[in-house]
């Protein structure tokens, strides 16, 4: 926690140092330390596609260096800066007249039933895998932001921008989902280490 | 669901993220194409307003509705170059309020 509130002050002097002498060394020091987690979030948005989530990583950091004027400090300056990403890659999955909404509520619900009973030689992981893709597109979001970034609910509230009470059942129902499809492999572990 | 759980969900999902992507040349790609950053300065936004202010009065003059309008409104008395006053007022009020709210949303 301590670690998080020193980083953010960091983050805090760059940003300030960009403002007073736009000094794009500063900057330079703000893209190096979040790119990783930047292109990692889009990475997963638009499902592996790492060419594309670098170009679009690209247009986010050159919209922050823009918009910079208007972080206020509210949010730590790596929630800004993923809300700014998640704005991009929103505008350019609606360009592409995808769906993203809650119409895909529940997608798959039908299917859990029948996922296939996982075995020994199945790895957990691509269980997981096919198991988070069978999750609602707000589901699969939220679960990346608040479990796997690490953002709180509040802050994933903020950079999704959704109410807080949407994140917080998107993510219980997410797992409660997660937890039933992979409750055969609860099941084997329990069996090997009663 | 219980705590546990939960916390099992959360491992899984945890350890399945492959984490923060190596640089690869990625910041420098990103600061080849950062432009130059103009600082926006207040006096256009401020001139453009003094001459709108300036203009809508100085077309307004010959008609004295403001100077007929502005005593009607002080006056407490509901009459039309009154009206017109305050509709022009409260559309200005909405204008900067509709432009002040946009600037400040941030992204794309």
């Amino acid at each position: 926690m301590a670690d998080r509130a020193a980083e953010a002050r960091l983050d805090q002097a760059l940003v300030a140092r960009v403002r007073l002498g736009n000094d794009p060394r500063a900057f330079e020091q703000l893209v190096r330390r979040h790119q990783g987690m930047v292109r990692a979030q889009l990475r997963r948005l638009l499902h592996g596609d790492h060419a594309a989530a670098d170009d679009l990583a690209q247009e986010a950091f050159l919209l922050a260096w823009r918009k910079l004027d208007q972080f206020r400090g509210e949010a730590r300056f790596s929630t800004w800066l993923y809300r700014i990403t998640y704005a991009c890659f929103l505008q350019v999955y609606r360009k592409k007249s995808l769906s993203l909404g809650d119409d895909d509520e529940g997608e798959g619900e039908g299917e859990a039933e029948s996922l296939p009973e996982p075995t020994r030689a199945i790895d957990l992981q691509i269980d997981l895998e096919r198991a988070m893709q069978r999750l609602s597109t707000s589901e699969q979001t939220v679960l990346l932001h608040c479990v796997q970034l690490g953002l709180s609910h509040e802050e994933t509230a903020y950079v999704l921008s959704m109410p807080l009470g949407t994140v917080k059942t998107h993510a219980t129902r997410g797992k409660a989902k997660l937890k039933k499809w992979l409750s055969a492999w609860h099941d084997v572990n329990e069996e090997q280490n009663p | 669901m219980n705590h546990s759980d939960n916390d099992d969900i959360e491992a899984l999902l945890r350890e399945q993220f492959d984490g923060a992507v190596p640089d690869d040349g990625f910041t420098d790609r990103v600061m080849q194409r950062v432009p130059p950053r103009r600082r926006r300065a207040a006096w256009p936004v401020v001139a453009g307003i003094v001459a709108g202010i300036g203009a809508c009065w100085l077309s307004l003059l010959p008609t004295s509705l403001l100077q007929v309008g502005w005593q009607n409104w002080i006056g407490g008395e509901l009459s039309a170059s009154a009206i017109v006053l305050m509709a022009a007022v409260a559309g200005m009020s909405q204008l900067a309020c509709w432009w002040t709210t946009m600037e400040s949303e941030d992204p794309c």
